[in-house]
């Protein structure tokens, strides 16, 4: 079979270098929070790790994430020891920068790993129309994805590693083999960052039907199956509590408030009045609606689209969500989003509105370019590129639908240029809400759109 | 409006590919399977019926993205990031910002030598002008007299950062990106092909790493240059003189070029036949548009005389001599209405031309500098050492020029650019490390050329840009830019397939396999060279009697390296004329016709 080009890995190298380029590039605090985690792990035995105060960006993610920044702190300790002390606060000398944005890339490793087994030939289900091209351009736009660049390696986070492990997780599930793997790799995930508990039901639901009850009948439980998963799971969660035992109680405060519970930010659709409880009712309710038909239908692509819509549902009602949980959507999408064109004219719209939206995470003039030229640059090349791999649909395409996300597509330009360059002048520094607010309300509608088109794709499909 | 007109000679351009194959030596393209360095495997999908509009803003947004984010990077700031008291080219720009919009224009290249006065021509002040305008408007303690003198604010980097920026995407990207195409149809290379190069062209690290991160404005020149060459390309003859005038008007080491424009434009006035018509017309329009471009500072001055601003108003007593050319104070009324003008003129020519200073100021790659190690330059008298390099240019470019006199065909013109620049690069007087890109430029054009990615030229190409980029390296880690220097270097290698990344490049089917040899064994020396050069250079101190062992190392091998590419550049141009054999010629003379 002949290479496909460019490869996955050629991008990776490309990307690379304009990341190493954004070395010096605006960070946000969460900067000081991955160094102070770094010095935490390093200095101090492990079940101090969660009562650790010195700072106030406390340990607050589960076990897993805390042996990550172990090892990394290990490596750091060979570099430049200074950033791993516990009272040398904001520290961020150039070593420091440099050491902890390199992590950053070099953990994107384990990505690159997972999109290589979606594109890897044994994966590709030719049945389904989706040939190889289009899986390589959906793992090369995750690859390249803006929401990546601008919350890992400006912003500063490490969601490139794990979302890698998510699709790992959600490609392992493909193959009957790989189900008990696929949940034990999503167990694992779970212990390093609890947001993706959002996407949980959903792996429950289709662990439970395609692994632990037989395909035809419900009613017998497959006992081995469930004895080998249930001891699987134990064991995973077991390695990642027994050691820093005591600090399972304030572990689980973390993981009750899912967030850090970062207010005032410009997360949309949570309108003010509704009581956590409200959310959580309405998360439930939207998530049980598509896991019902998983139950019934349980196949790969249904559990993508199940663990997508559980994504938007948590992303549109969840409480506290932050706008970089919208990749809990986006990426799990992009792997179904070429199966045929109506899944690509719902997903369209949210990928135009999920970048969007993060943009307000860098207010800084001098990354303004890289945000806004990089996003249009991911857009206008994927969006093209889908648009010519993505196969005819066997069904009915929503008219309408198709005409509004391309109406949608085309309003966004005018919006940035307004948001970014004609409020300034018009209005200078007064009504500075404005272009806040049509940047939310414009995602929100994207988001909204999209989520309104998938579900509709998703129970007609 | 570009669209229709492929299309219409869509079937000419095919009909001269086929005919010109068979010279060829490499497979034609239709059979090539799979891309031969990982650039061509980027543009791959765009093989096919992918149109330019699709393309081309997508290469312009990558490019663009490379160069801000290399712009993050700390700009040249003298020793070392925000050191006092000079700064660097960065205070240069910003400083011309602030004298031409506070001072009077007759004030302009009389203000303050000793910080950074204008000393480049006046298109350069004006764009300085028209920047420091518009930056007003934002913040106007940026350019504020005196007051605003090694300002730092972020916001102001910024800004400047996007002034180089947006007068590259106005003038060099547009030039460039007409130029490759009227340089690959010349040759009918496909578009695709066009657009490889067109990217390899607009990623040179050198000129990233000069512009973006150490801070000039060399692509506008450049770009005024490749215009004039996009213009002799199309045969407007007129508009490539007005284009030259205007790079000479923004830059003055535009005349690296100069010969060759003169000999491509003179020889194209009597060859094949003397048109006097074409001689004229190219004649009046390189002296109107330089009469246009010193216009502004003539009728300035005259109206700052009429005002009774001085030019020179710290100045107590008698005005001064003029400071070159004082013999012509005798012929002229110092008290004459047009004295102030010629005052003024004479003031820009010595602050454009610096020959007060010596042979070379800084280390840089050029013969008189490595030269330098062996006999002392210093202790020969200036006028001598003016004389023997004003020499040693002229022999240098007189092969070039002379070849480009007799056979102005527009094929050889990036040969004799490059020869040309190369030969002032290095036996010129006052020789910076960055003007390493104008011969850079022409050489790095030939990708979009004949065979222009075949294995031979993305060889040479790349070895000289690299080279290139390698000598800037000292400049560069004098203010902590190693990082951007190794990043868009390497990626350079690695996109177009060269050393230390891939040996790709090299041992090309159907040379003989002497040349391919010679050309590996040397240029793999180079790159061995380079490689430990770097590694002594970060970890090992020079001994304490000779300090500057490694950047003298650095001159000594890249004079050696910039030496072979001149050669190289004289020998592709003396084949390609075919001035030697006669039965070469046939093929482009039959081509010509087809024209």
């Amino acid at each position: 079979m002949t290479e496909i080009h460019p490869s996955l890995w050629q991008c990776a190298v490309v990307a690379a270098a304009l990341k190493i380029l954004l070395f010096p590039a605006y960070k946000s605090t969460d900067f000081e929070v991955h160094r102070n985690w770094l010095a935490i792990t390093n200095s101090l035995p492990i079940w101090d790790w969660y009562y650790e105060k010195t700072s106030e960006w406390t340990l607050d993610y589960p076990p897993f994430f805390a042996y990550f920044e172990w090892a990394m702190s290990q490596v750091a300790y060979l570099v430049h020891p200074m950033m791993l002390r516990l009272h040398n606060l904001g520290y961020d000398s150039w070593q420091t920068v440099y050491f902890q944005r390199f992590t950053v890339i070099v953990t994107e490793l384990v990505l690159l790993y997972a999109l290589q087994i979606v594109c890897a030939p044994r994966f590709i289900d030719s049945a389904h129309g989706t040939s190889r091209r289009a899986a390589q351009a959906a793992a090369i736009s995750i690859l390249l994805s803006p929401g990546l660049l601008i919350i890992d390696h400006i912003h500063f986070q490490y969601n490139g590693c794990m979302y890698g492990i998510l699709i790992a997780s959600l490609v392992l599930a493909r193959n009957k083999s790989g189900l008990l793997a696929s949940g034990l790799v999503f167990a694992a995930l779970l212990c390093m960052k609890h947001i993706y508990a959002y996407l949980a039901p959903a792996y429950f639901v289709f662990l439970l039907r395609t692994y632990c009850l037989p395909p035809r009948s419900i009613y017998k439980i497959q006992f081995f199956n469930c004895v080998k998963l249930g001891s699987g799971l134990v064991a995973v969660l077991g390695l990642a509590f027994v050691a820093p035992r005591v600090g399972l109680p304030v572990n689980q405060e973390a993981l009750k408030s899912v967030t850090r519970g970062l207010v005032g930010d410009t997360s949309f659709a949570v309108l003010p009045e509704i009581t956590p409880r409200i959310c959580f009712a309405l998360t439930l309710l939207f998530q049980v609606i598509p896991l019902t038909k998983l139950f019934l239908r349980p196949t790969w692509e249904a559990f993508i689209g199940a663990v997508t819509l559980c994504g938007y549902a948590s992303f549109l009602f969840g409480w506290h969500v932050h706008e970089k949980a919208i990749l809990l959507v986006i990426i799990p999408f992009s792997l179904i989003a070429l199966r045929d064109r109506r899944h690509l004219s719902a997903f369209r719209p949210l990928a135009v509105s999920g970048h969007v939206s993060l943009f307000p995470l860098l207010f800084t003039p001098a990354e303004f370019p890289i945000k806004t030229v990089y996003t249009i640059f991911w857009l206008m090349l994927f969006l093209v590129m889908f648009d010519r791999l993505a196969p005819a649909s066997n069904r009915q395409r929503f008219f309408l639908f198709d005409r509004f996300s391309t109406l949608y597509i085309a309003i966004s330009i005018p919006l940035i240029v307004y948001c970014s360059l004609v409020h300034r002048v018009v209005f200078g520094n007064r009504y500075e809400f404005l272009p806040l607010m049509f940047m939310s309300s414009y995602s929100a509608a994207g988001v909204v759109g999209s989520w309104l088109g998938f579900m509709g794709v998703y129970f007609t499909s | 409006m570009a669209a229709p007109s492929s299309a219409t000679h869509k079937p000419r351009r095919n009909k001269a590919k086929k005919t010109a194959a068979y010279d060829a030596i490499t497979k034609p393209e239709s059979l090539v399977r799979t891309p031969s360095f990982p650039l061509a495997s980027f543009l791959w999908p765009a093989r096919g019926s992918v149109s330019q509009w699709e393309v081309l803003p997508l290469i312009l947004m990558a490019v663009g993205l490379f160069r801000w984010a290399a712009g993050l990077w700390g700009y040249s700031a003298g020793a070392g990031f925000q050191a006092p008291p000079m700064f660097g080219d960065f205070e240069a720009q910003r400083h011309w910002m602030e004298i031409t919009t506070q001072l009077p224009i007759s004030q302009w290249y009389f203000n303050d030598f000793q910080w950074w006065g204008l000393d480049y021509p006046p298109l350069t002040a004006y764009h300085s002008w028209l920047l420091g305008k518009i930056g007003a408007i934002i913040d106007p303690t940026w350019f504020e007299l005196f007051a605003s003198r090694g300002s730092h604010d972020p916001t102001l980097k910024i800004y400047m950062r996007a002034t180089v920026i947006v007068s590259e995407y106005l003038i060099y990207i547009p030039a460039t990106v007409i130029f490759v195409r009227r340089y690959s149809r010349l040759f009918g290379v496909a578009p695709w092909t066009a657009w490889v190069a067109l990217v390899a062209i607009l990623m040179q690290p050198a000129t990233i790493l000069i512009d973006h991160v150490h801070f000039q404005y060399n692509t506008v020149m450049l770009g005024f240059v490749l215009s004039s060459m996009s213009s002799m390309l199309a045969g407007r003859h007129m508009w490539a003189a007005v284009f030259f005038v205007a790079a000479l008007g923004f830059k003055q080491m535009a005349l690296y070029y100069a010969p060759a424009v003169f000999s491509f434009l003179l020889g194209s006035c009597i060859c094949p036949r003397i048109n006097v018509g074409r001689f004229a017309t190219i004649a009046i329009a390189t002296v109107i548009s330089f009469a246009v471009l010193i216009l502004p500072i003539v009728l300035g001055t005259l109206y700052d005389a009429s005002r009774g601003i001085d030019s020179q108003p710290d100045l107590d007593g008698p005005r001064p001599p003029l400071p070159i050319f004082p013999q012509l104070a005798e012929y002229l009324d110092t008290n004459a209405i047009y004295y102030p003008v010629v005052e003024q003129l004479v003031q820009m020519v010595h602050r454009i031309f610096p020959f007060s200073r010596g042979l070379f100021e800084d280390k840089v790659a050029n013969f008189w500098c490595a030269i330098n190690v062996v006999i002392k330059m210093r202790k020969y008298p200036a006028v001598l050492l003016q004389r023997i390099s004003l020499g040693a240019t002229l022999a240098s470019i007189a092969p070039a020029n002379l070849i480009l006199l007799i056979r102005p065909r527009k094929e050889l013109l990036p040969y004799a650019f490059a020869a040309t620049a190369w030969g002032f690069f290095m036996f010129s007087y006052q020789v910076h490390e960055k003007s390493a890109l104008l011969p850079l430029l022409p050489m790095t054009i030939l990708l979009a050329g004949k065979q222009g990615l075949g294995k031979d030229i993305r060889a040479w190409v790349g070895f000289a840009n690299l080279l290139g980029a390698w000598t800037m390296f000292p400049l560069l880690s004098r203010v902590d830019l190693k990082v951007p220097y190794a990043v868009l270097t390497l990626l350079w290698a690695y996109l177009l397939g060269l050393p230390p990344t891939s040996t790709s490049a090299y041992f090309q089917e159907g040379q003989s396999a002497w040349l391919q040899w010679s050309t590996a064994i040397i240029h793999g020396a180079f790159y061995i060279l380079m490689i430990v050069w770097h590694g002594l250079a970060q970890f090992v101190t020079p001994p304490p009697d000779k300090p500057d062992l490694w950047v003298v190392a650095n001159v000594g091998i890249g004079c050696a390296g910039f030496i072979l590419c001149y050669l190289w550049c004289i020998g592709k141009l003396v084949q390609e004329s075919g001035i030697l054999t006669r039965s070469v010629r046939q093929s482009p003379g039959s081509k010509s016709k087809t024209q």
